[in-house]
């Protein structure tokens, strides 16, 4: 449908004129939102209800392993969903302590509605943003060879033109809740769900697929005896996620709230197993395909059957209430079995469910119908970003999110897009891993699916991606400044403890012996000092005496780096690798079909992915190195011919 | 730009090596071969009476013809043309190959009438890439190809098709699953931080680290033997003037490699021969002999004798009849007892008069093998012989492996891997974070990967086919 069609529609009327606009306010939308106003264009932003905006339908924390580092990424491109979790923090962490930096990751648990209206707070505040509650029914387009988006159309008749549109539709495109046998026609949380968009993307040619994902229950922590749990409290040494705030001593909150964690016990597995029949997911009713990576309980204990038990954590959804959410325990068995599975286990026999578990069903893009800047190869100035693109998780919507909003911008502004690639972030590994493999299942972010992980590290976000935010134009003059001053002070402080000798003496024995490591026979400096295992920077204070106060932000940084560097080389040299391979174009109109040294099936996913590079070539399943190393032979070749051109026209 | 056109553009090369020699073959292929063949080649008889051109010749077959410069008609060389037709061809397209007269003058000529007719030069390897990307070959079984051609021993060949049909792969990989169970192992820890119900299996991962720089271990000492066979073993005569080096050498190549003489200093600068013994490429080195000496270019060779002995993999200290035991004792102070042995020559003159003192002299330096010979005679040569192969069975140490790693980069690539491993090791045993183990972990996959061919690099590609030759 195009405009002019839309308008011909009864009582269709025009609403507005806009750059961008940006279908779904959730993490993905409002980042998205947030980037293309602060690039100075003109932008709407369409939620089916604006008391959800930002939502946090299902786990009530953001962050934990490696959705803490997209977390840090985001604040450094100059995104909003750090800054807002550290404004609604109730507790903070950092997981993976034991097992080395490169690993380290923030978790907090989040104030759900603080969360939710701080961020509306904060979009309201942006000069070129309008936020509407609208229901979005179709995509216009125009255009004869490909189309083009020229804007949306709500339920309700209201016209917008677009220049650009960011659809963020998460799980609410066509979705159902489904509970045992009993399936509603509602969004996540109860909200409506979103109607007739699905068909209107598949119209223009879009391939949809349809996924599933759930929630576990939240109970009344009034009813709860906490005296038989185990509880977790937060940590206050822990940076704030976002870098500005790191910078401006902004700190995690001191009084945090505690989680609690228990085990099911033998009657809860009891329960489950003499209920599975009515499992929406084993009896049929279900259809869509669920996360791996965060199965629904009843799911653990099919696959693990050996397990007699699994671990549940109970944390609390605010300050302001006493709803506690149940992690670990994601259901779509019935309600009533719900409530018994709930009170089997230690201090919950009492437990009242506030709102029960539900799986959930819902229409989403194949991301492979995706360039790696996250617009649509079918539809131009489409962009896509979240759980439509096939991902699970907050962190993850909203790292596209803002991908999707800059280049969204950018395409308006007629300037180059922004892409991300493995080896300089963690948002870059998740693009490149749904637009190049695609997805079976809701992607869950890893740290194990990032190859340079040593170097992508949750406090050096900011070295790698402040200044491409600047560039971008989403980091001010100000913050960019304290940001040089950061790297500036890092540089200087690695340099003085390289250049800082210091002699076997006495204080530094007794130092030493005292984390079980040894004194070293002769003068040392303190970089090399630092690069024991035992030996961090604060342990070395009382010998380092021309040390001055600087910073944790900074010092941290130092210290890894210098701990780390041996091996950072090693990891740099293998980014070398890898870019050469990122840097290999393949020509746009390259026929596999025609090189028979490439198997039938790599010829068959070439032509259907058509990759930008070889790297991206190697990265797609069914192309073997084999392949790729014909690939290699075959561009080299190419590559030869075109110098002897050169040389023929010169 | 149409790629595939331009990709086809005939090329040629002489596939024989340069120089005179009794015939000459020149390789012309890609699509259009046989325009430029019946531009410049005139069949004067094939098989058939009624093929008069080239491209009428059908695959695999050959005819006897003119070759001339279509410029000016002249008559170049009288040849032999075999026509292949694509896909039947070593490249996979269409294909010539031309027989010529091996003169140096011939073959340039050639060349130069094809170019002239639209061929144009080949690169590098291009033929063996060709065939690689028409599918004709893999990556591994075009390193293998290489290792085939330069062959020069019967043992190096058998190590080349061991390699080309997988052995050694099939023992990289399951060193590669021990490695990916560790890299699980360490994902488990790292990614469900929350759950303590999964446990921190470091010494797995350790034990994963030992047993497979153990394993590769093994494989990296056979190179000891592999770089023998694709090096040549390097063995040197020494002794004092006049103790039958000359002769030896003379024995082993079967005819006057170097001038012999009863007049000691003969030899004055070291002299080379490639032979073949037991099996084993070998280059046997025969050296001035060791004395104090006032001649300059005498004294050249004698210190040339010293670092050909330093770079050795085994030395011969050859010991004739009338040399006493002080000789003996200050020549041998620099040896490797470990690679040198010493042969009592000239037996045919009778028994050194000093030999039990001299045998005593050398078990107290750890000398323990030696052998009386007559080269003049024959007599004893067979020992000669079974010391060459005992040092070449004994390289690398006993080998628990039956496959053996003849090339450098393989070498190379297995060093580092095991280097990594020992350091992810340390990395998990210290403390210092699985984070490391893991991305060093992976970094040693990425090593044993470029031999299993799961490493993709473009360098990886380059080197390869860096290694042919023009005409390959």
């Amino acid at each position: 449908m195009n405009i002019k069609e839309a308008l011909s529609i009864e009582n269709a009327y025009m609403a507005g004129d806009y750059d961008v606009a940006v279908v779904g306010a959730g993490h993905a939308g409002c980042e998205a939102a947030a980037a293309c106003a602060s690039l100075g264009l003109k932008t709407v932003l369409f939620t089916l209800h604006l008391d959800s905006l930002a939502n946090l339908p299902c786990n009530p924390s953001i962050g934990g392993t490696a959705k803490g580092q997209l977390v840090r990424e985001i604040d450094a491109l100059g995104g909003v969903m750090g800054k807002i979790a550290d404004k609604c923090c109730i507790q903070m962490r950092m997981l993976n302590r034991s097992k080395g930096h490169a690993v380290y990751s923030p978790r907090a648990q989040m104030d759900r509605s603080r969360y939710s209206a701080t961020m509306k707070a904060y979009l309201e505040t942006l000069e070129n943003l309008d936020i509407r509650q609208a229901h979005i029914t179709d995509l216009l387009t125009d255009g004869e060879d490909k189309l083009s988006v020229t804007g949306v159309l709500t339920e309700s008749r209201a016209v917008y033109s677009a220049l650009a549109v960011v659809i963020c539709s998460g799980t609410y495109m066509e979705s159902r809740t489904i509970r045992g046998e009993v399936v509603c026609l509602t969004g996540p949380d109860g909200l409506p769900r979103s109607i007739g968009l699905s068909a209107s993307l598949a119209s223009a040619g879009i391939p949809i697929l349809r996924f599933k994902t759930g929630t576990p229950v939240r109970v009344n922590s009034n009813k709860i005896d906490f005296s038989v749990m185990t509880r977790q409290d937060g940590e206050t040494d822990v940076p704030p996620f976002s870098f500005d705030n790191e910078m401006n001593g902004i700190g995690v909150p001191q009084d945090q709230v505690p989680c609690w964690s228990v085990w099911t016990t033998p009657d809860t597995k009891e329960i489950i197993s003499s209920n599975m029949d009515r499992s929406p997911l084993y009896s049929g009713v279900i259809t869509g395909i669920g996360p791996r990576y965060c199965p629904s309980i009843e799911d653990k204990f099919m696959r693990f059957k050996d397990k007699e038990r699994h671990q549940i954590f109970v944390e609390p959804m605010g300050r302001e209430t006493s709803e506690m959410y149940l992690q670990g325990f994601s259901t779509s068995l019935p309600e009533e079995v719900q409530i018994k599975m709930v009170r089997s286990l230690p201090g919950l026999d009492k437990a009242v469910i506030q709102r029960s578990a539900y799986a959930i069903e819902y229409d989403l893009v194949d991301p492979v119908s995706l360039l790696p800047t996250l617009e649509s190869k079918i539809v131009g100035g489409l962009y896509t970003a979240g759980q439509i693109n096939g991902s699970s998780g907050y962190e993850e919507a909203a790292a596209q999110g803002i991908i999707a909003g800059i280049n969204a911008g950018l395409k308006v502004k007629g300037e180059e897009q922004v892409v991300l690639d493995r080896s300089q972030a963690y948002i870059g590994v998740l693009i490149d891993d749904l637009v190049t493999k695609g997805t079976s299942e809701p992607y869950r972010m890893m740290t194990s699916r990032a190859e340079y992980r040593l170097f992508l590290r949750q406090d050096n976000a900011d070295m790698r991606l402040t200044p491409i935010g600047r560039k971008v134009g989403l980091i001010s003059e100000e913050r960019y400044r304290r940001f040089i001053a950061k790297k500036e002070s890092v540089e200087k402080e690695t340099q003085r403890l390289r250049d800082t000798y210091i002699a076997p003496t006495d204080e530094l024995k007794v130092i030493l012996e005292s984390v079980g490591t040894t004194l070293p026979p002769s003068g040392i400096s303190l970089a090399e000092l630092l690069k024991r295992p035992q030996v961090t920077y604060e342990l070395i204070a009382p010998v380092d005496k021309k040390r001055e106060p600087l910073p944790m932000a900074v010092t941290k940084e130092v210290e890894t780096d210098l701990k780390y560097e041996g091996y950072l080389k090693l990891e740099k040299e293998k980014i070398e690798k890898f870019s050469e391979l990122e840097r290999r174009l393949l020509p746009e109109d390259t026929d596999y079909e025609k090189i028979s040294g490439l198997r039938l099936e790599a010829r068959q996913k070439l032509n259907a992915v058509r990759p930008l590079n070889i790297g991206q070539a190697s990265r797609i399943s069914g192309v073997s190195p084999a392949d790729i190393s014909v690939l290699l032979v075959y561009t080299e070749m190419l590559k030869r011919k075109d110098k002897e051109e050169d040389n023929d026209n010169a | 730009m149409d790629l595939s056109e331009l990709d086809n553009r005939p090329f040629c090369a002489c596939s024989t090596p340069s120089g005179t020699a009794g015939i000459g073959v020149i390789r012309l292929s890609g699509d259009g071969s046989s325009v430029i063949a019946d531009k410049c080649i005139k069949v004067l008889r094939a098989y058939d009476e009624k093929i008069s051109s080239c491209s009428e010749m059908p695959g695999y077959t050959a005819c006897y013809a003119q070759f001339k410069d279509p410029a000016d008609g002249r008559i170049i060389d009288n040849v032999i043309v075999t026509h292949f037709v694509a896909p039947h061809s070593y490249t996979g397209d269409e294909m010539f190959e031309i027989s010529c007269h091996g003169g140096s003058a011939v073959k340039q000529e050639i060349l130069r009438v094809l170019e002239r007719a639209g061929a144009r030069p080949a690169g590098r390897g291009e033929f063996t890439k060709r065939a690689f990307i028409n599918g004709k070959l893999d990556l591994a079984e075009a390193e293998a190809v290489m290792d085939i051609i330069n062959a020069d021993s019967v043992r190096a060949l058998d190590a080349a098709n061991s390699q080309m049909h997988g052995e050694l792969s099939s023992r990289l990989v399951s060193i590669e699953q021990d490695l990916y169970e560790a890299l699980a192992l360490i994902e488990m820890i790292v990614e469900f931080p929350e759950h303590d119900d999964t446990p921190e299996n470091t010494d797995k991962i350790t034990d994963i680290c030992k047993k497979a720089v153990s394993d590769l271990d093994g494989l990296i000492r056979s190179y000891a033997k592999g770089k023998m066979l694709t090096e040549r073993m390097k063995i040197v005569l020494c002794g004092k003037p006049n103790s039958g080096k000359s002769t030896l050498l003379n024995a082993i190549a079967g005819f006057d490699r170097a001038i012999v003489t009863d007049t000691p200093g003969t030899t004055r600068d070291t002299l080379e021969l490639q032979a073949d013994i037991a099996s084993v490429p070998v280059t046997v080195v025969d050296t001035a002999g060791l004395r104090d000496t006032s001649d300059e270019i005498e004294e050249m060779g004698i210190r040339r004798a010293v670092t050909a002995v330093s770079e050795a993999d085994l030395v011969f200290y050859l010991i004739a009849p009338d040399e006493d035991i002080s000789s003996v004792e200050e020549n041998l102070v620099n040896m490797d007892p470990n690679k040198t042995k010493v042969v009592f020559t000239k037996s045919d003159e009778g028994d050194n008069p000093h030999k039990d003192e001299i045998v005593k002299l050398l078990s107290e330096r750890g000398i323990s093998d030696r052998i009386e010979i007559s080269a003049k005679s024959g007599f004893n040569m067979d020992l000669f012989e079974k010391e060459v192969e005992k040092t070449y069975e004994a390289a690398g140490g006993l080998l628990s492996e039956d496959i053996m790693i003849i090339s450098k980069r393989h070498s190379d690539a297995l060093v580092s891997a095991s280097d990594k491993l020992i350091s992810a090791e340390n990395a998990v045993e210290s403390g210092l974070g699985v984070d490391i183990a893991s991305s060093v972990i992976r970094s040693a996959l990425d090593d044993i990967g470029a031999i299993t061919g799961k490493t993709v690099s473009a360098e990886l590609a380059d080197t390869i086919f860096s290694r042919f030759c023009i005409g390959k």
